[in-house]
């Protein structure tokens, strides 16, 4: 690449700028990673609420909430990445796993 | 007639004239399509080129989706304009055409591919035999290596996957997912001579990946390159045993016959000067680095086994054997209070596992003469464990910290606890009560 050329180039477009479908280009599989990572950091925010406010049904309830949707999709990377489950059902898992975790967050919260 | 059957589509279009520099913008063109199935966007183009504007700066060659040239972002999304269709989009929907994104801007929807084949070249994209033969390869298509390729072999090296992958933005020295799953065909490919040298290259850049699918989701090709990187993380896992391996086969092979001290001389590759290509250490012999390995390891297994079995017997085999209760005094039948709670500290010695302990438990005992009624109430809580006590004024047994309360007979009258009060077993000889703990 010579560098004369380069001063005329445009620098690249990152985000879509200007784009007003810029939103189509993140699909469930991105979704899934940013919501793991939101709930990553609510778990933080959360867990440090309930040592500072001892018994709270909602702040527990989210918490246990948050949990559920970070485990349950780290479960999804960890199958895929071990090649435990093809990535072809990368979608499927998201809800399957998804599915089942509520489930299973429904039941430890009854038995609370 | 023919023009009523059509649609008329708005096309907007992003333009950058690098004469003139700035941003960029985008430019608006009215297109009567007649028949949307069988117009791609390339036709789009190419008809807004010819008719409305020739200054309009695009790629292309082949037309048929085979040399990657032509990829832009429609609507959103990657693609390659000469296989999407304009019925793709809904009727009454606009067409927007853009650049790939994280390439430099050459001139309208044209960007310089340059960063993208520098990144390529890295990794090494071409095929080094390991033995010449003029004999053409036999590849069977059911063997697991040619399985595991897949339909890898096929991209065309579009750039759509590195514009939707969001990770290439984030780090500079990430390859993105057109060059690892290039250097995933050949990593499989046992006839590769290059498999060591590719994947050094490769390993740092594999792990950028965060599973987002972006990539796979935008292929025109349809190969989902996050397998492709997925399997490189994989074979990066077993890269440290495999080079330890290596080392060893080596160092055998260099080792003289008949049993002689390896460690008396140097390997052949360190005599020459070819340090750190002969995989061995000159400051420790392998012989004692094994005995030292194989040492750790003993050790180490040892260790783990006896705490396991510590904690196993402490822990585990505690709640497998049936206890039998510890009859604890809790004093004088007739001191307690009639028709009250008396709160009483038992204090008893309780086995777990290897040692006997000195424990001090809180037990709150109701007495009422009239009914002849004596009720053993443990103190802790049924929520999660914490202390209870009786408060006399309220008449109620109330938690410590979780706001919970309790009736006389142990039933939950607020707060979280989900059970009433756990009773304890008691028996009463010569006017001393004794309570059962378990």
């Amino acid at each position: 690449m010579e560098q004369q050329n380069v001063n005329n180039y445009r620098k690249p477009l990152q985000w879509g700028e200007l784009d007003p479908n810029r939103h189509r280009n993140m699909f469930v599989g991105m979704w899934a990673w940013m919501w793991q990572r939101i709930t990553a950091v609510a778990i933080i925010f959360l867990l440090g609420l309930h040592v500072t406010l001892t018994y709270k049904p909602w702040l527990q309830f989210l918490l246990l909430l948050a949990v559920t949707f970070h485990a349950t999709l780290g479960l999804r990377v960890i199958l895929l990445d071990f090649n435990l489950v093809n990535v072809k059902y990368q979608r499927a898992l998201i809800w399957g796993l998804t599915a089942l975790g509520l489930v299973i967050a429904g039941l430890i919260w009854r038995a609370m | 007639m023919a023009q009523e059957q059509g649609n008329t589509r708005k096309v907007a279009i992003y333009r950058y004239d690098p004469t003139v520099g700035g941003d960029g913008h985008y430019d608006h063109y009215d297109l009567h399509i007649e028949d949307e199935t069988n117009t791609t966007i390339l036709d789009v183009l190419l008809r807004i080129q010819r008719e409305q504007d020739s200054t309009l700066a695009f790629r292309y060659a082949c037309r048929v989706n085979m040399c990657g040239s032509c990829a832009v972002v429609i609507n959103g999304r990657e693609g390659l304009a000469c296989k999407t269709n304009v019925s793709d989009f809904a009727e009454s929907k606009d067409l927007t055409i853009r650049p790939l994104n994280h390439f430099p801007v050459v001139k309208d929807l044209v960007v310089d591919m340059g960063p993208f084949f520098e990144k390529y070249e890295e990794c090494l994209p071409f095929f080094e035999p390991r033995d010449m033969s003029e004999e053409p390869a036999i590849i069977r298509p059911d063997s697991i290596e040619r399985r595991a390729i897949g339909f890898s072999t096929e991209c065309i090296a579009c750039g759509c996957c590195v514009s939707s992958c969001t990770m290439v933005n984030y780090h500079d020295g990430y390859a993105g997912p057109a060059p690892l799953n290039r250097a995933f065909t050949l990593l499989l490919d046992s006839r590769d001579a290059l498999y060591e040298e590719r994947l050094d290259r490769v390993l740092q850049s594999c792990y950028n990946c965060r599973t987002e699918f972006n990539c796979t989701e935008v292929c025109p090709k349809e190969i989902s390159c996050t397998r492709s990187i997925k399997f490189i993380q994989r074979l990066a896992i077993k890269e440290p045993f495999r080079a330890k391996a290596k080392s060893k086969a080596e160092a055998a092979a260099s080792a003289p016959a008949h049993g002689e001290n390896v460690a008396a001389e140097p390997c052949a590759a360190h005599a020459s000067g070819e340090a750190g290509q002969c995989g061995c250490d000159e400051n420790l012999d392998t012989g004692r680095r094994n005995f030292l390995a194989k040492v750790t390891v003993g050790l180490g297994a040892v260790s783990a086994l006896t705490v396991g079995g510590v904690l196993a017997s402490t822990f585990v085999g505690q709640s497998l054997d049936k206890k039998e209760p510890v009859w604890v005094p809790a004093g004088k039948l007739g001191d307690l209070k009639e028709g009250d709670v008396t709160t009483v500290n038992l204090r008893y010695v309780e086995n777990v596992g290897f040692y006997n302990q000195e424990r001090v438990k809180p037990v709150m005992i109701y007495r009422n003469q009239e009914e002849d009624k004596v009720v053993v109430y443990d103190s802790r809580c049924t929520h999660l464990g914490c202390s209870v006590h009786w408060d006399a004024r309220q008449k109620l047994f109330l938690c410590a910290c979780h706001g919970g309360a309790f009736e006389l007979d142990g039933s939950v009258k607020a707060g979280p606890p989900p059970r009433p009060l756990a009773t304890l077993e008691h028996r009463v000889e010569n006017g001393n009560i004794l309570i059962a703990m378990v």
